[in-house]
C-alpha cells in the first residue's frame, strides 16, 4: 500500500501545513479574525527561498539568509497591511485580505524576470535539507516547535487579549485595551508562521510557482482549521492531518472513480455543517462536551442594538 | 376584558447583562400607564422586551390574555402594537409619506380617517410631505413617528420618552396629541419629565435596577415627594 | 475613433455584467448585513445552466430564462439553509458562504465535467453593425441593453412598489420596519432571490461573449463585484451601476494602454476607497 518514502513524503506535508493552519488559528481561532488572503504570506516564504536558492548557491548560509529575509518581508507587509485594513469591519478586511493575496498573485506572474511567471522554477536546496528522512524531521520539529512557541503565546497575557477581543471586541476596547494594536501583533505573528510554512512546502518540491499565492491555499488553511477545531492549536495540527492524507487517499481512488477526483467538495460540504453547527471543529466540540456553556439565540437587529442599552 | 397587557416577572438579558430582573405590571385598557424610573433602570429595554427585539429570557408577556414573549416581532406589532422609539426610528432617506406609507397595513377609510385626524395635530408633517424624513427637526421627527405608530388602529402604542431633546413649546403639542389619542388607544409611556408624565399620565410603575419596585395611580405620585424624590430623584 | 468607441462599448458592456453581480451583492449587504461570498458561484450556475440549456433547445431566450430561473432557485437554497441558520454571526456567516463558493464551483465541475465550455452567441445576436466606417459588435449592444433594461425594472421596483419600500427602508432600519409588522425574513428571501438571479443572468451572457465557460469563471467576476460594491458604497444600487461603468470602462481602456496594470489597478482602487472613504463614492452604510 504504502512504501516508507511516500509515507514520509505524505507526513512532512502534514507536518507543513499543519504549521500553516496553526498560523492561521491565530488569527481566526484566537482573535476571531477572517482573512482570505493568507497565501500572501505562504507565497512569500516559498519564493524567497526559491528565488535564493536560485539566484545564489544551495548553500546553508543563503538558505538561512533567505529564512532571515522571508520574516522580515513576512513581518513588514503583515505589519502594513493589517495596519490599514484590521480597523475595518470583518466583511470589509475579507475582501480586501483577498484583494490582496491576488495583487501578489498578479505580481507574481507578471514579474517573469525574477519568478518565471506561471510556470515557475526549480531549484536546488543545501545539502543538509536534501534527505528525505532528515527533511521529514526537520519539518516534524518545526511543527512541534511551532505549537509549543505558539501554545505559550496564546495562554500569554497577550495572547489572552487575543481572546477577550475575540470573545467581545467592544468591551475589550471598553476595557482600555488598543484592540487594533493587538490584532496586527496577532497578524503579524501568523504571517511570518506562514511564511516558515511556505519556505518548508517549496523546499519540499524543491518547485515554486504562482499556486502558491492562490486561493487553494487560502481554503486549505481554513478547511484544516475548521474542521481541526478553531482555537485549539492541536485542531489544526488534526484538521491538517485529515485533510493531506485525504487528499493522497481520496485521489488515488479516483482511478477507481471520477467522482474521488472531486474529494475537497466532501470536505467542502463538511466545512459548511462545522462552521453552521459545530464552530468549534472536532476538538472544540469534544471539549465543549466536558464544559458546557449556554448560549443566546440571534435576532434580526443592527448592531447598534446592543450598545442602545436602556434607558 | 379590562386588562390589555400584562407583564410577569420578566426578566431580560442583553449578551450577558441582566437588564431587567423582575417586571410586572398590567396595563389596563384605555389609560396612560406610565413607566418611570432613572436613567439605566431599564425602562427602554422593557419596551423592546415587549416589542420581542429583546425577547424576554423568563416570565410572561401577555397580550389580550395571549402569550406574545417567544413571537417573532413582526407578529407582534401585527397583533395591534404600535412602538415610538427612543431614536423615533425615522427613515431619514424616506420621505414623510414614504415613512408613513411603509406602516400602513390596510389601506381603507379607517386608516385615511385616522391619518387626516393626525395629520390635523401636526400639520408640519403636511407640509413636509414630499421632504426626506432625514431633513426633519427633533420634533418633527417625533410627531412623524408618532403618526406612524397611530395610523394603524393599533390597540396598544408603546412610546418611549417622546418629550426627550424637545423645546417646551414643542413637548406641549406631543403631549396634547397623545392626550387626545387616550379615547382611541391604550398607551404606555416611557417618560423621565415627570412635569409630563404626570400631566396624563393614569397611573404609574416605577422601574428601578431592571425591577418594577412601586407603582399606583398618578394621585399617589403627584401627593408622595418622598417617593418621587426617592425613584427618580427629583422633588 | 474606431477604437474608442470599441473600448468604450466593450467597457460599458463589462460593466453591465458586473452590475447584474455587484447590484445583487450590495442590496443583499445592505438590507441583510450580509456579503455573499458565494455570489460568484451563482454566476457560474447561471453561465452552465443557461448554456446548457441553449445548446440542447437551440433556444437563447430560454437559455436566459432558464439560467435565471437556477439564479434564483439556488438564491432561495442559499438564504434559507446557509445564510439564515448563522444570520448575526458576522464570522460564521463570511464563512460559511466562502465554503458554499467552493462547494458550488466543484459541483459545477462533478454536474459538466472540468474542462471548458464553449459558448456562441446566437446567430441574430452574432456580428456587427456597419455605421460610416465604424464597426458596432452587435452582442455588446445587447448585454448594454439587457443591463439598462435590468435596472430600469429593479429602480422601478425599489421606488414604486410596496416591497421596494419596505426593502429601502430595512437597508435604513431593520428592526424599525419589523416593528411596523413587516416580516423582514420574508423581504430578505425576496431581496436574494433577485440578487441571485440577476447574477446568474450576468453569467449567461459572459459565457456567448468570451467564449467559453469555465468553473472558476464565478470567482474572478466575484472580486471585481466585491471592487465595485465598495467603490460605489454598500447597499447603494445606484452606487453599483455608476461604480460598475466606471470599473467596467477604466479596465477596457487599461487593457487596451496598459494591460499590465488593469486588475492591479482596480484592486488598489478598492483599497484605497475602503481605507479612506469605507462608505463609498454613493454609500448609504459605512
Amino acid at each position: 500500500m504504502y512504501d516508507s518514502r511516500s509515507m514520509l513524503i505524505l507526513l512532512s506535508q502534514v507536518f507543513i501545513f499543519a504549521v500553516l493552519a496553526m498560523s492561521y488559528d491565530i488569527l481566526l481561532g484566537y482573535t476571531g479574525i477572517v482573512s482570505f488572503g493568507h497565501a500572501m504570506f505562504f507565497g512569500i516564504g516559498a519564493y524567497t527561498v526559491g528565488v535564493f536558492m536560485k539566484r545564489f548557491e544551495p548553500e546553508t548560509s543563503y538558505f538561512l539568509l533567505a529564512v532571515l529575509v522571508t520574516i522580515l518581508l513576512t513581518a513588514v507587509v503583515s505589519y502594513f497591511v493589517g495596519l490599514l485594513t484590521l480597523r475595518l469591519k470583518s466583511h470589509f478586511y475579507a475582501m480586501l485580505t483577498m484583494a490582496f493575496a491576488g495583487l501578489f498573485l498578479v505580481l507574481a506572474e507578471k514579474w517573469r524576470t525574477v519568478t518565471y511567471g506561471n510556470d515557475g522554477f526549480t531549484f536546488r536546496v543545501p545539502d543538509f535539507l536534501k534527505d528525505r528522512t532528515d527533511f521529514y524531521l526537520i519539518c516534524l520539529a518545526s511543527m512541534v516547535i511551532v505549537f509549543i512557541l505558539l501554545k505559550r503565546f496564546t495562554n500569554s497575557p497577550l495572547g489572552r487579549v487575543l481572546q477577550a477581543i475575540r470573545e467581545n471586541e467592544q468591551r475589550t476596547e471598553s476595557l482600555g485595551y488598543s484592540v487594533l494594536q493587538y490584532k496586527v501583533i496577532a497578524s503579524v505573528v501568523s504571517g511570518v508562521i506562514a511564511g516558515i510554512a511556505g519556505i518548508l512546502y517549496a523546499v519540499s518540491l524543491r518547485f515554486v510557482n504562482t499556486s502558491v499565492f492562490t486561493m487553494d491555499i487560502t481554503l486549505d488553511a481554513l478547511l484544516m482549521t475548521i474542521i481541526g477545531g478553531v482555537g485549539t492549536l492541536v485542531g489544526a495540527i488534526i484538521g491538517a492531518g485529515i485533510i493531506e492524507f485525504s487528499h493522497h487517499w481520496l485521489t488515488a481512488l479516483a482511478k477507481v472513480h471520477w467522482i474521488f477526483e472531486r474529494w475537497i467538495i466532501f470536505f467542502g460540504i463538511i466545512y459548511i455543517l462545522a462552521v453552521m453547527f459545530f464552530p468549534q471543529g472536532i476538538v472544540g466540540s469534544l471539549q465543549k462536551l466536558k464544559f458546557r456553556k449556554k448560549k443566546t439565540t440571534a435576532v434580526p437587529v443592527d448592531s447598534e442594538t446592543i450598545s442602545q442599552g436602556d434607558s | 376584558m379590562n386588562t390589555l397587557l400584562k407583564l410577569d416577572q420578566v426578566e431580560t438579558f442583553i449578551g450577558q447583562y441582566h437588564i431587567l430582573q423582575g417586571i410586572s405590571f398590567e396595563v389596563p385598557k384605555g389609560e396612560v400607564t406610565v413607566l418611570l424610573g432613572r436613567n439605566g433602570a431599564g425602562k427602554t429595554t422593557t419596551l423592546r422586551t415587549i416589542m420581542g427585539l429583546n425577547p424576554a429570557a423568563k416570565g410572561s408577556v401577555q397580550f389580550k390574555g395571549e402569550e406574545i414573549k417567544s413571537l417573532p416581532t413582526f407578529t407582534i406589532a401585527n397583533k395591534g402594537i404600535g412602538y415610538v422609539p427612543e431614536d423615533q426610528g425615522i427613515f431619514a432617506g424616506l420621505t414623510v409619506e414614504e415613512n408613513i406609507k411603509v406602516a400602513v397595513k390596510k389601506e381603507n377609510d379607517e386608516t385615511r380617517q385616522r391619518l387626516d385626524w393626525i395629520l390635523e395635530l401636526f400639520p408640519d408633517l403636511k407640509k413636509f410631505w414630499k421632504k426626506p424624513g432625514g431633513l426633519l427637526s427633533g420634533g418633527q421627527k417625533q410627531m412623524l413617528s408618532i403618526a406612524r405608530a397611530y395610523v394603524n388602529d393599533n390597540e396598544l402604542l408603546l412610546i418611549d420618552e417622546p418629550s426627550k431633546g424637545l423645546a417646551p413649546i414643542i413637548v406641549e403639542k406631543v403631549m396634547e396629541s397623545i392626550q387626545q389619542m387616550k379615547d382611541k388607544t391604550t398607551i404606555i409611556l416611557v417618560e423621565q419629565n415627570f412635569m409630563m408624565a404626570s400631566t396624563i399620565g393614569d397611573s404609574f410603575y416605577i422601574i428601578d435596577d431592571g425591577r418594577t419596585v412601586s407603582n399606583g395611580s398618578m394621585n399617589l405620585l403627584r401627593e408622595d415627594e418622598e417617593m418621587r424624590r426617592k425613584y427618580l430623584g427629583i422633588a | 475613433m474606431d477604437v474608442l468607441i470599441n473600448l468604450s462599448l466593450n467597457g460599458l458592456a463589462t460593466g453591465m455584467l458586473i452590475f447584474l453581480l455587484a447590484a445583487g451583492l450590495t442590496l443583499i449587504f445592505g438590507l441583510m448585513d450580509v456579503l455573499n461570498f458565494a455570489h460568484g458561484g451563482l454566476f457560474a450556475w447561471g453561465a452552465y445552466s443557461g448554456i446548457w440549456i441553449y445548446s440542447s433547445t437551440g433556444s437563447f431566450f430560454a437559455g436566459i430564462i432558464g439560467a435565471i430561473l437556477t439564479g434564483m432557485i439556488l438564491g432561495i437554497v442559499t438564504e434559507r439553509w446557509i445564510i439564515k441558520p448563522v444570520y448575526g454571526n458576522h464570522v460564521q456567516q463570511i464563512l460559511i458562504t466562502l465554503g458554499l463558493m467552493l462547494v458550488l464551483s466543484e459541483m459545477l465541475k462533478v454536474v459538466w465535467g472540468p474542462n471548458q465550455i464553449s459558448a456562441a452567441t446566437p446567430d441574430y445576436l452574432s456580428g456587427s453593425w456597419e455605421f460610416g466606417g465604424i464597426i458596432i459588435i452587435k452582442y455588446r449592444v445587447f448585454i448594454i441593453a439587457v443591463g439598462f433594461a435590468v435596472f430600469l425594472a429593479v429602480q422601478y421596483l425599489l421606488k414604486k412598489t410596496k416591497i421596494g419600500l419596505v426593502v429601502r427602508a430595512g437597508v435604513m432600519n431593520k428592526e424599525m420596519v419589523q416593528s411596523l409588522g413587516v416580516n423582514i425574513q420574508r423581504v430578505f428571501m425576496f431581496v436574494f432571490m433577485i440578487g441571485a438571479g440577476m447574477a446568474a443572468l450576468g453569467g449567461m451572457l459572459l459565457g456567448p461573449y468570451s467564449g467559453v465557460i469555465y468553473a472558476d469563471m464565478g470567482m474572478e467576476f466575484a472580486i471585481l463585484a466585491f471592487i465595485v460594491v465598495v467603490i460605489g458604497g454598500m447597499g447603494s444600487f445606484t452606487g453599483s451601476v455608476m461604480a460598475a461603468i466606471l470599473v467596467g470602462l477604466s479596465g477596457s481602456f487599461m487593457a487596451y494602454y496598459v494591460p499590465d496594470l488593469a486588475l492591479a489597478a482596480n484592486m488598489l482602487l478598492m483599497a484605497v476607497v475602503l481605507i479612506f472613504r469605507p462608505q463609498g463614492l454613493f454609500g448609504a452604510k459605512g
